[in-house]
């Protein structure tokens, strides 16, 4: 079962469709994404056989690609004179493993996640990191595993309007089912990831215990509660949904992305958005090297010791809300960002860390009584 | 030149548009057919599944509700819509009969993103309202089933308006004036005469715009708020959230089964070959 999140790194390609409409991102760039998506076809991809010159990564495209090219891709190429090029395929583990059962490996560095590493690593698809290269110390703690290394991090997190809530704004997320005190509609995902631990917390649950809470039992439990709160609920389908909720007013609070907030808190009028990271859900992406890949295990681990550079994070931070996966990052942002961090040191305390090993276990039951608990 | 018999030169010219549904339409729907029994293993599994869930069933009422609810609503504003153009418009008849087709001129999305606009919480509606100090809290007119079935209305309006327009059109207006010239009140006249030799228009409307309703999926995805959840909308988001083909499929053939049904049922009151074919 693969648990991965890519709903987040699909968010990333809205993204870019949008900076793209506002000037930020070239066509061309928005073009490579949009073909990497299969909108428009794609010709150049092959053209990577050959060249032994250059570094691929694979990402899930949009403004994550064009970003991830300027800012890590850049760098790298300054370092070491080895240009690195960014396909936003999306490298999903059937697409991995695909790619090096049939010895035509293109990728050297993919985005993927800790749920899709576990799988990958069982099929015998992707290489062991070597951390005499990379760096064990330069990722949150819990990111290293053997065979795939944290690259950034992002949440689910708490956000508000408080122009719509002038007695006060929700602290818990209990606060957030407490409908009386602070009335307006809630949006959450219609998907069950990074749900069920709300309803949990809401439950007065602490946040380290969310998952041992979440058994059969507690299942049943969150879902009731969001049962009993769903005639408040507007769900979100695409990042791009929860956005467009909070800037036409329709809701008042959820729980999205952190890096829809980091975009909601330009986009809105000031004192009209606030986040917070308490009770949020914070969930690492994870670099993996497929076997056999075109430009050598060393060049893979020295692009990913490269790319855990705190500055180059906290650059990728400020262009896109990726949480940099380097605590060390956290020091260079400016003070104004570091709130909206969710690897910031004092957020991650205040955060329920996504457990992949549950979502491989409950994910599919939960996910069939978490929309029957929306719509019935 | 050989001869060939007219019937064969007749079949030869629809060969094109019938190759054209085998390939994209008849071979794709017996492909879900097939994907429905045999993900992710051979059997009946996803159809089992499918009826014991809840959701699933709350899914079905609900399609069949909102397409019921827009039947309704339809029927009856467009009945005096239809009538007002055949008896009473003249010289504008021209124009009004455009003003029906003009929504089709302009995309589903489109106009279901104008609905937004307007009934949004800060939408026009609702800001005109409470600027006249007629409310003093914004209404939830959408994100909800009432949305749903204010959008849908509109949108399956012209469906409704034209058969019952066609129908009304080919009414004599004799009969009419024969009744009252045998001393029948104009209501008696118009129920008793007019609205029996309507009945045909308003039962191919009806069935037109409930078959349509049955299957939409824009709509309601977006004014729904995704907790009025059509069961288009229910097949898309098993199969685009969870790669969940076989149920996904499973649900496609039981919406295709239940509006042969409707169908089927309706044919025993509409001639389905007038309403769907001929056009006058």
């Amino acid at each position: 079962m693969d648990t991965h999140d890519t709903g987040y790194q699909a968010d990333l390609m809205d993204i870019a469709a949008e900076k793209y409409k506002a000037g930020r991102l070239s066509r061309r760039g928005f073009l490579t994404a949009m073909g990497a998506l299969g909108l428009v076809p794609m010709l150049g991809n092959r053209s990577a056989y050959a060249q032994a010159s250059e570094i691929v990564v694979c990402n899930w495209g949009g403004a994550a690609e064009e970003i991830l090219k300027n800012i890590l891709g850049k760098a790298f190429e300054e370092e070491t004179g080895i240009p690195v090029r960014v396909d936003g395929a999306g490298p999903s583990p059937g697409k991995i493993r695909a790619m090096v059962e049939s010895g035509a490996v293109v990728w050297d560095v993919c985005d993927s996640g800790a749920g899709s590493a576990i799988v990958m690593n069982g099929a015998g698809v992707i290489q062991d990191i070597d951390y005499s290269i990379v760096d064990k110390t330069k990722v949150l703690d819990g990111t290293a595993l053997p065979f795939g290394v944290g690259n950034y991090v992002f949440s689910y997190a708490m956000a508000w309007n408080p122009t719509m809530l002038p007695d006060g704004a929700p602290k818990t997320w209990e606060d957030v089912w407490n409908v009386q005190d602070f009335p307006g509609m809630r949006t959450f995902r219609k998907s069950v990831r990074g749900q069920l631990e709300m309803a949990a917390q809401a439950m007065g649950v602490a946040k380290e215990d969310v998952y041992a809470f979440l058994d059969d039992e507690g299942i049943k439990a969150a879902i009731a509660k969001f049962r009993e709160l769903r005639d408040n609920i507007i769900v979100w389908g695409s990042g791009s949904d929860s956005q467009n909720l909070f800037l036409q007013g329709e809701v008042a609070m959820g729980n999205i992305y952190s890096s829809r907030s980091f975009l909601l808190k330009d986009q809105m009028e000031p004192g009209s958005f606030a986040m917070t990271f308490d009770g949020a859900v914070l969930q690492p992406g994870i670099w993996v090297v497929p076997k056999g890949n075109p430009a050598g295990a060393e060049t893979a681990m020295r692009f990913i010791a490269s790319a855990q550079d705190p500055q180059l994070q906290a650059n990728w931070f400020e262009a896109i809300g990726n949480g940099p996966i380097n605590p060390a990052a956290a020091s260079l942002l400016p003070a104004a960002l570091a709130q909206w961090n969710p690897n910031d040191p004092a957020n991650v305390v205040k955060q329920v860390i996504y457990s992949d090993e549950w979502y491989g276990k409950n994910q599919v039951s939960a996910e069939e009584l978490y929309i029957d608990a929306l719509i019935g | 030149m050989p001869h060939i018999p007219e019937k064969l030169r007749y079949w030869m010219l629809i060969i094109p548009a019938l190759a054209v549904m085998i390939i994209f339409y008849i071979f794709p729907v017996l492909n879900i057919w097939g994907i429905s029994i045999t993900e992710p293993s051979v059997g009946i599994e996803n159809y089992e599944r499918m009826f014991a869930s809840n959701a699933v069933k709350v899914s079905f009422v609900l399609t069949f509700r909102i397409a019921a609810i827009t039947t309704v609503a339809c029927l009856i504003l467009g009945y005096v819509v239809a009538y007002t153009i055949s008896n009473l418009a003249g010289r504008v008849r021209p124009l009004m009969l455009g003003l029906v087709l003009l929504p089709f001129w302009v995309s589903v999305l489109i106009r279901s993103f104008a609905w937004i606009v307007l009934l949004g919480r800060s939408g026009l509606v609702n800001d005109g309202l409470m600027a006249t100090g007629i409310i003093s809290q914004p209404l939830r007119l959408m994100h909800n089933e009432l949305g749903v079935l204010i959008a849908m209305v509109h949108v399956m309006l012209p469906f409704a308006v034209l058969p019952m327009l066609t129908n009304m059109r080919g009414i004599s207006g004799s009969y009419i004036q024969a009744a009252r010239g045998l001393g029948a009140s104009e209501w008696r006249a118009f129920r008793e005469v007019y609205f029996p030799q309507t009945l045909p228009g308003v039962m191919s409307g009806g069935l037109l715009v409930f078959v349509l309703s049955l299957g939409f999926y824009v709509t309601p995805a977006l004014l729904g708020g995704g907790r009025v959840m059509m069961i288009s909308e229910y097949i898309t988001y098993q199969i685009q959230e969870f790669l969940n083909w076989g149920l996904g499929a499973a649900l496609s053939v039981v919406l295709l089964m239940a509006t042969a049904v409707v169908l089927l049922i309706a044919s025993r009151f509409v001639n389905l070959k007038t309403t769907f074919l001929e056009r006058r």
